[in-house]
């Protein structure tokens, strides 16, 4: 037995791997996927930026100059800026961001360096330090994570690079590790999105939240955001369901499921993200609800969900603005001028309602 | 006197075990059922039956495939990346019609479990560092293939995922064909022996002159076979491909249904009855920690005492 087998192992391991060749092959050569009308407008949208930009000065809250941060004026037209992206370019909202940065670099002219970490913590700090050194004189950074970044802050300061981070902040002192932090308020959008929801249900009647991921300060911001506007602006409307869908569809669709038949008289669904949204609409359809049996307001400001209210599901979508690039470069411009810029910097979010969702399809991302 | 006594106490308590370890999870379910009917409203309605079936099925699928892998004393941590494969191979070859595209999303999964088997009878990995690169290996291909989720507007798709015959829907149906079908393979055929005997001692088997190799590799064909028809009806369901959250956990959600539906880990026994209650054990306990709204935390601790519970009941047999 032991004297032929390796004989035998041999030709089935060439078998083997012929077989995955070919497969690969075979997958990458004709695959066939369906049609999607979607596709050319998603590149058409990207040329508009769709964001109100705010005054990066404005703000009553604490700001930065050059001189209290160190280092010289520069121009930011002949300037290079590294851009660090946290995510790999795999969902609309990073997808949307890297676009931002890119358009509006293109537009100022500005040589613009980029990387992209793939949700490795310890690539974006090799990533950020390549940038240095690759002659960034200023860097833009979406942060995987707000902790560890002591080895990068260290470099940068001692060349005196200005960092602005946008979508999630760094633990490190604002105007000395790094200038301003550009985000959006998670605890407004909540508020934005209750308000959107006593509006839909009138403000009588027994809601749901869809949780997002536990442990996750988006999640705990959104909530308490829609919770206490709720309590203080309609008591009429009971939260009676809080469950996580942990940002996911199909979490979202099962767990939706099992509300409407436990609770059949609910009015109303906050979803904390599109996509739990999205798998809510699937499950009141697999029930043999009617749009709008129950209100749905979610959080994002996706295509799909975007979509999802000009077909009636959907009433409500508070944005989360992807589109950094304009006050980001804005900030930037008028710090390396000398002027002062607030060191926390909120980002307009926009919101999509029945009266305004057709026509704004195209700016969702 | 004395010890007499004790024998009969010693004997009474194995086969309290082991009645335990054999019909505990029937018990479980039937203890969920009588409690569900009790205090959660609107519980006892067929639409609600319904629901629960159709989203235990994706899971009672996989679970199939585990459990024959946990038979020949091995385990297939692959499953829920070939769930992500499948789902978007199916979404890339979608153009040329529903049936050719699940075609191939099988065929991926079978590969995947080739590869697992491959390394497992030939190579002489260890199954849970075989499976674990696949797992790891898979999930990346599937990404490659499809970066993001992408909705299936197939309208066979759409009515595999909903529709139904005579009340049932297809989810379930099929699975329960699968789970009759396994059942019948472990019980009844030559396979199903050698799969056992495989499980209970790998060298007796080889000596014995059993195609040891060869039914390995079968075995995690079908488990990955399994995972990938589990990743289309899951596909069909949500009615979009989503291999970045698809499957996630899945391997995990499996091997618990195999566990505590009395299969032991040692191998040499599987028990696809136990499986199929262990699933729905499971999922009845989820569903009611949901209806009753109670905090997400609460149902992973609630599943972690069943599967500590389980595992205690196996844990005697091993003694023996």
């Amino acid at each position: 037995m032991k004297h032929i087998a390796p004989l035998r192992r041999a030709s089935v391991r060439t078998l083997l791997a012929t077989g995955l060749v070919t497969g690969l092959a075979l997958t990458a050569g004709c695959a066939k996927s369906e049609d999607s009308s979607g596709n050319d407008k998603a590149s058409a949208q990207q040329e508009d930026p769709g964001q109100v930009v705010a005054s990066p000065s404005g703000g009553s809250g604490p700001s930065c100059t050059i001189d209290s941060y160190g280092g010289s004026k520069v121009d930011l037209k002949s300037a290079t800026v590294g851009f660090s992206q946290s995510e790999k370019e795999a969902n609309p909202f990073r997808i949307a961001e890297t676009a931002s940065i890119k358009a509006e670099a293109q537009k100022r002219g500005v040589k613009l360096l980029t990387a992209n970490a793939q949700s490795q913590f310890s690539k974006q700090i090799s990533d950020v330090q390549d940038l240095i050194a690759k002659g960034a004189d200023l860097l833009v950074i979406a942060p995987l994570n707000s902790d560890g970044w002591e080895p990068v802050l260290r470099t940068a300061s001692a060349k005196h690079i200005p960092i602005v981070t946008i979508d999630r902040k760094i633990n490190a002192a604002a105007c000395k590790d790094y200038v301003s932090f550009i985000g959006s308020d998670f605890v407004e959008q909540g508020r934005r999105a209750a308000d959107q929801m006593i509006e839909a249900t009138g403000g009588k009647g027994e809601v749901a939240i869809l949780l997002g991921a536990a442990g996750n300060n988006v999640t705990t911001e959104r909530t308490k955001g829609f919770e206490d506007r709720i309590k203080e602006k309609a008591p009429g409307l009971k939260i009676v369901f809080r469950q996580t869908g942990d940002f996911a569809r199909e979490k979202g669709q099962s767990v939706t499921e099992n509300l409407i038949q436990s609770k059949p008289g609910i009015k109303g669904i906050y979803a904390e993200n599109d996509e739990m949204g999205l798998g809510a609409v699937n499950a009141l359809k697999g029930a043999g609800k009617k749009p709008g049996d129950v209100k749905i307001v979610t959080i994002d400001g996706t295509r799909n969900a975007v979509q999802g209210i000009v077909d009636g599901w959907i009433d409500g979508v508070i944005e989360s603005n992807p589109r950094f690039g304009p006050l980001a470069f804005q900030t930037l411009d008028t710090f390396t001028q000398g002027q002062e810029v607030a060191q926390d910097i909120v980002i307009q979010d926009s919101s999509y309602t029945e009266s305004n969702a057709k026509a704004d399809l195209g700016k969702a991302y | 006197m004395a010890d007499v006594s004790l024998a009969r106490v010693t004997v009474d308590r194995d086969r309290a075990l082991r009645l335990l370890q054999n019909y505990g999870v029937y018990g479980g379910v039937m203890v969920l059922l009588v409690f569900n009917f009790a205090f959660t409203a609107h519980f006892a309605s067929a639409e609600n039956f319904r629901t629960q079936a159709v989203q235990v099925a994706p899971v009672l699928i996989v679970a199939l495939g585990m459990a024959l892998a946990i038979g020949t004393e091995g385990v297939d941590l692959s499953v829920g990346s070939v769930m992500a494969l499948s789902t978007s191979l199916l979404s890339l070859y979608l153009g040329y019609g529903p049936w050719i595209a699940t075609l191939i999303a099988v065929v991926g999964g079978i590969l995947v479990g080739a590869a697992n088997g491959a390394l497992i009878a030939f190579v002489g990995v260890q199954p849970i560092v075989a499976t674990l690169a696949l797992m790891v290996g898979a999930r990346g291909l599937a990404l490659v293939l499809l970066p993001q989720l992408k909705d299936v507007r197939n309208p066979g798709m759409a009515a595999l995922g909903s529709g139904d015959v005579l009340g049932i829907p297809y989810l379930v149906l099929i699975a329960a064909a699968l789970a009759l079908l396994v059942a019948f393979v472990v019980k009844r055929s030559t396979f199903g022996r050698r799969l056992l005997a495989i499980g209970d001692s790998r060298p007796a088997a080889r000596l014995a002159g059993l195609p040891v190799r060869r039914v390995l590799i079968v075995v995690y064909v079908c488990s990955g076979a399994l995972a990938a028809v589990a990743g289309v009806l899951a596909t069909a369901r949500l009615t979009a491909s989503d291999p970045t959250s698809l499957g996630t956990l899945m391997e995990l959600s499996a091997i618990t249904a195999v566990v505590v539906g009395g299969t032991p880990l040692s191998g040499g026994r599987v028990r696809i009855g136990g499986t199929v209650a262990g699933a729905v054990l499971i999922q009845l306990l989820t569903t009611t920690l949901i209806k009753h709204d109670l905090p997400p935390s609460w149902t992973q601790i609630a599943q972690a005492v069943v599967i500590v519970g389980a595992v205690y009941a196996a844990r005697e047999r091993g003694k023996r």
